[in-house]
C-alpha cells in the first residue's frame, strides 16, 4: 500500500450529508438571487439562509417545528355531523390555564442515495401565566446515547434559556416585550387554527386511548403554507366528545423533489397524552442554576424596540465602521467582523477590548455592547413583520446626507417615517417620500 | 466535462433547472472541502451558500471554456482566504460563533451533517498550518495535481511537494489511530 493511500481513504471514507431542510433554505437562497439578477424579483437584504439557520432565535427552538401557518378562514365555526365545531375546541382550549403533552418526531429521506432519519422525542409542560418548560431528546440515529436538550420560554421574565447536559454548554436570551408573539411553539391551538383554516373533514367517532373521540382530517397541501414545491399532507386529529378537547394529532407530511417526480423526505408528527388544566406551580418553570463548569453565550436585546433603539444602533455602527453597513439585519458576529477591518477609534479600542478572548468571552463580555446593534435589527425585523414596507438605503447614504433617506417604513396609508443620514427622522407624504427616493444614489 | 458544459450553457440560457443541478452535483463535495479547510462547519456552510448566491448572480460573466468543478473550486478557496485575512487581521481568535449557541445538531435547519470522521479529520487538519491543509485536501478530497495546486498557491510545485509531505506526517502522528484502523477496513 503506498503511505498516502490510508490518509486518502480517511478523506473519502470521511461522509457528509445534506440536511433536507437546510437544502432547501439555501437553494431558495440562490435561486433568489438569481431570480434578482434577472429582475423577477425585487432586491431585498433578506436571506432565508441566514434569516433561519443563523438566527438565535432558531438556534434556541433547536428542535422545535415551526410550521408555516395558512390562512385563517371562515370556515371556524362550522359544525360536522357529529356535532363538535372546532371553534369551540378552540375555545375549550384558550380556557385552559396549563397543560401538557408529548410530542414524537421522525424525519426519513427517501433518495437511496442520500438516506437520513431523525428521531426526537419530547415532553412539553405550558402554561398561560408562567410560559413553557420542554425537554427534547434526540435519538441517535445508530443506537448510541441520545442527546437532551432543556428550554425553558419564560414571556413574563422575557428570557429563553437552553441547556444541553451532554455538552455542557446552555444558552441564554434576554429578549423585548415583542418577542414572545414570534416566538416558534410547539402550540396545539395553532395546529388547530392552521386545520380549520384548510379544506377538512369529519373522521366521525371512534375510540383513543380508551376515549371517545371525533376525527379531524385535512390533507390540504396548504396547511404547510405557500410552498414551491410539490408536498402531500395527511393531517389527523382527535377530540374528546366529553371535553372538546384534543386527545392526539397526527401529522405525516412528504416533500417531493423540484420536479414535483420522487417524494425526497418525509415527515412525520405525533402529538399525544395530552393533559389539559393541570395545576402547576411556578417552580416547575424555574431553570436549574448553571453549573460552573458550563459554558455557553447570553443574547441581550433591548427591552423596548422604538425608533430611538434604532438611531442608537445606528449611530453605533456609524462610531465603529465610520459608516452605515449595508445590510441592516446583520447579525452581531458580522457586525464584529466588519468591525475588525475599520480603523476608527471605537473599533481600534474595541479590538484591544477583545483581543485574546475566547469566542464565548468575546459574545459574553459585549452583551451591552452588542443590545443596540441587536435592537437595531429586531426594529427592523419587526417593521418586515408588521408589514410595514420597510426599506434601508444604508449601501449608499452616508452620515453626512442630512436630505437622503437612509431608513423608511409606512406609519398610515399616506404617510411614512423617515430616518435621514444624518440620523433626524420626520414623518413625510407617500408623495414626498417618492421624491426623496429619486434622490438616491442607483 | 461535457454534462457541466451543457448545464453551463442552460444556466447561461436562464433555466433555473440546470442551476439547480449544479448546485445539486457540486454541493457536498464544496461542503466537504470547506469544513476540511476551515474546520468550523458553520463558516464552511456560509462560505459554499455564499459561493452558490456569487454563483447565481454571475451567469454572465461564467465562460464556457473553463471547468466548472475548477471555477467552484476556487471560488471556495478565495473565499476561505478573504475570511482568513478578515479575520486573523486584528485578533488571533476568529469573532465567528460569537453567538454560537448550544444545540445538539445546531438546529432543525442545519445544512451539512457531519460523519464522526470527518469531525475528526477536520480536527486534525486545524492543527496543520493553513497552506499545508489546504496542499492536503486539495490533493485528497479534490485529487489536484501538484502543479494545478502550485498555481492556485502562486508558489512552485516543490513548495507546494514539500508542504504536503510535512502535512502527510503530522496528520499520520495526529490520526494514529484512526489511520490504523482505516487501514484495517
Amino acid at each position: 500500500m503506498r503511505p498516502a493511500d490510508d490518509i486518502r481513504r480517511l478523506f473519502k471514507n470521511a461522509e457528509l450529508r445534506i440536511h433536507p431542510d437546510g437544502d432547501e433554505w439555501v437553494f431558495e437562497d440562490v435561486l433568489k438571487a438569481r431570480q434578482i439578477v434577472t429582475g423577477n424579483l425585487p432586491a431585498t437584504p433578506d436571506s432565508a439562509w441566514r434569516t433561519i439557520m443563523r438566527s438565535p432565535l432558531t438556534k434556541l427552538a433547536a428542535a422545535a417545528l415551526v410550521v408555516i401557518a395558512c390562512l385563517i378562514g371562515l370556515s371556524l365555526w362550522r359544525t360536522t355531523g357529529s356535532g363538535i365545531a372546532l371553534a369551540d375546541v378552540l375555545a375549550r382550549m384558550e380556557q385552559v390555564k396549563a397543560y401538557r403533552f408529548q410530542l414524537n418526531t421522525k424525519v426519513t429521506g427517501e433518495d437511496p442515495n442520500k438516506p437520513y432519519s431523525s428521531e426526537i422525542r419530547a415532553t412539553w409542560l405550558r402554561s398561560q401565566e408562567y410560559g413553557s418548560k420542554s425537554i427534547w431528546e434526540r435519538l441517535d440515529p445508530n443506537g448510541g446515547e441520545s442527546t437532551f436538550v432543556e428550554a425553558y420560554f419564560l414571556p413574563q421574565k422575557k428570557t429563553a434559556i437552553s441547556i444541553t447536559h451532554k455538552e455542557k454548554k446552555y444558552s441564554r436570551i434576554e429578549y423585548d416585550d415583542r418577542f414572545a408573539e414570534q416566538w416558534p411553539q410547539t402550540d396545539p391551538r395553532t395546529f388547530l387554527k392552521e386545520i380549520v383554516a384548510c379544506k377538512y373533514e369529519s373522521m366521525g367517532r371512534s375510540t383513543v386511548d380508551g376515549i371517545e373521540v371525533e376525527g379531524f382530517q385535512t390533507t390540504d397541501p396548504n396547511w404547510l403554507g405557500n410552498r414551491k414545491i410539490k408536498v402531500e399532507v395527511d393531517v389527523k386529529m382527535w377530540v374528546d366528545a366529553k371535553t372538546r378537547l384534543p386527545v392526539r394529532y397526527d401529522f405525516t407530511t412528504a416533500y417531493f423533489d423540484q420536479m414535483g417526480d420522487k417524494i425526497i423526505r418525509r415527515q412525520h408528527i405525533v402529538m399525544h397524552d395530552f393533559q389539559w388544566d393541570v395545576v402547576v406551580d411556578a417552580a416547575e418553570f424555574e431553570p436549574p442554576v448553571i453549573p460552573d463548569d458550563y459554558t455557553g453565550t447570553v443574547v441581550k436585546y433591548p427591552a423596548h424596540i422604538t425608533e430611538e433603539t434604532a438611531i442608537q444602533g445606528l449611530k453605533i455602527l456609524v462610531e465603529l465602521l465610520g459608516k452605515y453597513p449595508e445590510n441592516i439585519n446583520d447579525d452581531a458576529p458580522t457586525v464584529l467582523r466588519l468591525a475588525e477591518k475599520s480603523e476608527t477609534p471605537a473599533a481600534m479600542l474595541l479590538k484591544e477590548e477583545i483581543k485574546g478572548l475566547t469566542e464565548d468571552e468575546i459574545g459574553n463580555k459585549l452583551v451591552d455592547f452588542l443590545m443596540p446593534i441587536r435592537g437595531l435589527g429586531r426594529f427592523y425585523g419587526l417593521l418586515q413583520y408588521d408589514k410595514k414596507g420597510p426599506a434601508y438605503y444604508g449601501k449608499t447614504v452616508t452620515p453626512k446626507d442630512m436630505d437622503k433617506v437612509l431608513m423608511r417604513w409606512k406609519v398610515s396609508d399616506n404617510e411614512y417615517r423617515v430616518i435621514y443620514g444624518d440620523l433626524h427622522a420626520e414623518t413625510v407624504t407617500l408623495g414626498k417620500l417618492a421624491e426623496l427616493e429619486k434622490l438616491l444614489p442607483k | 466535462m461535457i454534462e457541466d458544459k451543457l448545464l453551463i450553457f442552460r444556466f447561461k440560457q436562464g433555466r433555473n433547472g440546470a442551476l439547480r443541478q449544479i448546485y445539486d452535483k457540486y454541493k457536498v463535495e464544496l461542503l466537504k472541502l470547506s469544513v476540511v479547510l476551515t474546520g468550523d462547519v458553520n463558516t464552511a456552510e456560509d462560505i459554499v451558500h455564499d459561493v452558490f448566491v456569487s454563483f447565481a448572480q454571475s451567469a454572465e460573466r461564467i465562460s464556457l471554456t473553463g471547468s466548472l468543478k475548477n471555477y467552484l473550486v476556487t471560488s471556495v478557496i478565495n473565499r476561505i482566504r478573504n475570511y482568513r485575512r478578515d479575520n486573523n487581521r486584528h485578533c488571533e481568535t476568529g469573532l465567528e460563533g460569537a453567538e454560537v449557541f448550544s444545540s445538539p445538531e445546531r438546529g432543525p435547519y442545519q445544512w451539512a451533517v457531519l460523519s464522526e470522521q470527518l469531525t475528526l479529520l477536520s480536527h486534525a487538519l486545524r492543527e496543520l498550518p493553513y497552506e499545508q491543509r489546504e496542499v492536503v485536501s486539495l490533493r485528497m478530497e479534490m485529487d489536484m495535481t501538484f502543479h494545478r495546486i502550485a498555481t492556485l498557491q502562486n508558489t512552485s510545485t516543490n513548495t507546494v511537494k514539500g508542504r504536503y509531505r510535512y502535512a502527510m506526517a503530522r496528520l499520520r502522528s495526529l490520526l494514529n489511530g484512526e489511520v490504523e484502523h482505516e487501514t484495517r477496513r
